[in-house]
């Protein structure tokens, strides 16, 4: 089983990068239609998002299989690990990225069903291909759990809330950066301003939610196995960050003065701070109360 | 909480003149006061609160926070802040128990800058001053807000305004109208007919022509205000914790033993057996569990294992396992050889002075304190396997009776007393604690994450009609504010298409 997940693995990284670039040569194919478009041709316009024409449209569809195809290997690799280890991908950095990237991949299919936006691919699956990279690099070897982690309901539950809220997070992230990326009016066949702003709300309005049930959990664990539910961990507190940054965009991008641009500003810094969050264990130092015993 | 329709074309309404008059003193208090509650119920102080409370958690994840307790004690202090590691040391960090060694950022010279970082309260961050007020301010901001918003969101769910102006239908964010060939009586009914199939409340009013107003989910507004004051209540928890609560996470227990609970007066703790289980392959921990007997004057109440997913609670009271350690099992006999002592003593300190675990132990029916030294462990040449210091002390001035060092099962005298080192067990320490505020804490996460999800899949959605009289038929002026969510938008134009079908044209003549 722990082979079948690691070929199922390597499966879903050859196709997301396969994915990754079909999606550029979409994005490009679709940008020379609509150099030609400016240059008086005829091609179809989709009521939404991209301008194309029959050859962009094409490689698109084979990017969104391929990428469903990626979806599932790398779902299919997570099912495998957890029959092989008895548990949810939340022992080591290994599990968790591949976790990860699954939540980027399958958020990312499941936005671009429902908004036809095949573009934000660009950002999210360099970003998956990085996490399954950085899994990639980690031992992959099942080890027994330190007591600390004996608690598999609550963390396999914790685990998969979270990789919701960090999926939809790097959508949000795809969608801001597209937004700001664009000069005022849109350009080079962008999706409109207001689409991008769409998802990348839709994106938090998911995520937040998320995010709160993963530190609430989060916290139920702390309470049973260390009997305090919140005692400022750089771990418990990163994800405050992460989630006060949240927060503040869901009343920015309905302020004045802060719609628009600063708005999408937040949505970067949230998804750097999710993955400081993520990564903060390789750089906190010091005093852990994860340490646990000893 | 409502939407924030301020900044849409709202449906207008007549605005009044106000009365103009002398400007006195009690006008400038109250413009004052009118101004602060603006300001403090307004989002964008919320938005600056919860950012500057982002920017103090990221700081406190990046500068190394003191234990609890430390900061208060000068001298503890003092040996905290010069233990701090120095830049470039490799810290060996813990993702959730898993031991993983850090990629040292360059870990700031705690000790160069300690006086500046201690002065700015940056050690103790979660207790700062900025801390404290931040957290306040938005408290108070929050419960402003709610209150601020409360009278017009529940005017919105109960008094909606269903007549408005004609000018609406053309300016709303999302408008149709649509000529039919029924009489505007039919036209109504048609029309609430739909309105009512996909669940619309519908209210009427008559004037210049027929006023429609529809909507669902008029209370789910309120769930977001829930989800907003229950950060209060999630605080409150806190509070009522750290007051009320009892904490002792430095509960030693060795083998064998039997020890009061101070948190349950009447109740002792008997630890049975302490053991840690390692796997072979790896040597990572696997298991580590307390077997222990609770008893209430004498008689058994509770008997568990505790591991560290997997505490005992009694009533209110739950006991954790934390940590442990190696005890040295000590006799004591006087003179006369009657047993005063009989224990495994918990090594669970270590000497600031070399870094030994130690241990102390009191002798009944003296005046002496025993304090156990053990090994530090391969390579300790002063004490050795086998081997613990003892040293005896008086337990009023501390001045010292005696000391030896003791080899297993030999006996020594020190200050009139026959002493033993039987042999070594362990220790477990356990955290036990009271926290009357988890409740409130528990309660407060339920309505905050239940009200923003409700909030969020529920927008309160609002419908305007107007059906006028034409010749041969009538007009329907459909309007919606729109909302942020595109689905409503998709929604809207279903309900048109919807209205459309259901409602003939005019006959083309
Ligand atoms: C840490 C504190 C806060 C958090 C975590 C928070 C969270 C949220 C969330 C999740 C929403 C979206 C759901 C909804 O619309 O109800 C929201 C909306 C809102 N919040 Fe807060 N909030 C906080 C503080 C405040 C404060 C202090 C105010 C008062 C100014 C406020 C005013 C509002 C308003 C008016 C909305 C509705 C915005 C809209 O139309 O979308 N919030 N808040």
């Amino acid at each position: 089983m722990a082979k079948m997940s690691e070929y199922a693995f390597v499966a879903a990284l050859l196709s997301t990068v396969l994915a990754t670039l079909l999606y550029l040569a979409y994005a490009l194919s679709g940008l020379r239609a609509a150099r030609l478009q400016t240059a008086g041709m005829v091609v179809t316009t989709p009521g939404l998002g991209f301008v194309s024409g029959p050859r962009t449209a094409a490689i698109g569809r084979y990017a969104s299989i391929i990428g469903w195809l990626a979806t599932f290997a790398l779902l299919f690799s997570l099912v495998f690990r957890a029959i092989a280890t008895g548990h949810g991908p939340f022992a080591n950095m290994y599990e968790f990225s591949m976790a990860f990237a699954f939540g980027i991949l399958a958020a990312h299919m499941w936005f671009e069903r429902k908004y036809h936006q095949r573009i934000l691919a660009l950002v999210a699956l360099p970003v998956a291909v990085a996490m399954m990279l950085y899994a990639a690099t980690i031992p992959a070897e099942i080890e027994p759990l330190v007591p600390a982690l004996q608690n598999n309901l609550l963390l396999t539950v914790h685990v998969a809330v979270a990789i919701v809220a960090y999926g939809s997070f790097s959508i949000a992230f795809a969608a801001s950066l597209l937004y700001l990326l664009q000069p005022e009016g849109g350009r080079w066949g962008l999706p409109k301003p207001q689409v991008l702003d769409e998802i990348g709300y839709r994106a938090v309005v998911i995520g937040f939610p998320f995010l709160t049930l993963t530190i609430i959990l989060g916290a139920i664990w702390a309470d049973t196995a260390w009997g305090t539910y919140w005692s400022w961990d750089p771990k418990e507190t990163a994800s405050l960050v992460t989630w006060l940054i949240y927060g503040a965009y869901l009343h920015a991008r309905v302020m004045r003065g802060w719609r628009g641009n600063r708005a999408a500003w937040l949505l970067v810094f949230g998804f750097g701070a999710t993955l400081f969050t993520y990564f903060g264990n390789l750089f906190f130092g010091g005093l852990h109360s994860y340490s646990g015993l000893g | 909480m409502a939407h924030e329709v301020g900044t849409r074309p709202l449906p207008p309404t007549a605005a009044g003149v106000e009365a103009e008059a002398g400007i006195t003193l009690m006008d400038r208090v109250d413009g004052a006061l009118e101004g602060l509650w603006h300001f403090l119920s307004s989002m964008r102080f919320a938005v600056v609160l919860m950012l500057g409370l982002a920017i103090v958690g990221l700081i406190g994840s990046l500068i190394i926070q003191a234990p609890p307790g430390i900061l208060a004690e000068p001298e503890a202090k003092a040996n905290w802040i010069a233990e701090i590691g120095p830049m470039g040391v490799p810290i060996v960090t813990f993702l959730h128990g898993l031991p993983v060694i850090g990629a040292v950022v360059p870990d700031l010279r705690y000790r160069d800058v300690a006086g500046l970082f201690d002065s700015l309260q940056l050690f103790g961050i979660f207790n700062s001053i900025y801390f404290r007020i931040i957290i306040a301010a938005l408290v108070i901001s929050t419960i402003a807000c709610s209150i601020h918003r409360f009278p017009g969101m529940v005017r919105t769910a109960t008094q909606p305004r269903v007549d408005v102006a004609p000018t609406f239908f053309e300016h709303a964010p999302q408008h149709e109208a649509i000529v039919v060939r029924h009489t505007p009586a039919e036209t109504l009914e048609l029309l609430s007919g739909i309105l009512r199939a996909k669940r619309y409340r519908v209210l009427t009013a008559d004037g210049d022509a027929i006023h429609v107003y529809a909507d669902r989910f008029r209370w789910a507004p309120f769930a977001g205000l829930i989800g907003h004051l229950s950060l209060v209540v999630i605080l409150a928890g806190g509070i009522v914790g750290a007051t009320m609560g009892y904490r002792n996470t430095q509960f030693t227990i060795s083998e064998g033993a039997t020890m009061p609970v101070d948190a349950v007066p009447g109740v002792t703790i008997q630890l049975l057996d302490f053991t840690d289980t390692y796997d072979i392959r790896t040597g990572a921990p696997s298991d580590y569990a307390s077997q222990v007997v609770l008893y209430r004057d004498g008689a058994e109440i509770a008997r568990h294992t505790i591991r560290v997913n997997d505490p005992l609670r009694l009533g209110d009271t739950s006991f954790y396992q934390a940590f442990f350690g190696s005890a040295a099992v000590m006799t004591v006999k006087d003179k006369d050889g009657k047993t005063l002592v009989a224990q495994g003593v918990p090594l669970a300190w270590r000497t600031t002075a070399d870094d030994r675990p130690v241990g102390s132990f009191t002798i009944p029916g003296t005046d002496y304190v025993g304090w156990v030294i053990g090994t530090k462990g391969a390579g300790d040449s002063t004490i050795q396997a086998g081997q613990v210091q003892l040293e005896l002390y008086t337990t009023g001035e501390g001045t010292q009776v005696g000391q030896a060092l003791l080899t297993q099962g030999s006996a020594s005298t020190i200050g009139g007393l026959d002493i033993t080192f039987e042999r070594e067990s362990q220790f477990t320490g356990l955290n036990i604690g009271r926290d009357p505020g988890v409740m409130l804490v528990w309660l407060g996460a339920f309505l905050l994450f239940g009200g923003f999800v409700i909030r969020f899949t529920l927008p309160h959605k609002r419908i305007w009609a107007r059906i006028a009289a034409r010749p041969n038929g009538a007009v329907v002026g459909v309007a919606s504010l729109g909302s942020k969510e595109a689905a409503l938008g998709t929604e809207f134009e279903s309900l048109v298409n919807d209205i459309r079908t259901a409602l003939a044209a005019p006959a083309r003549n």
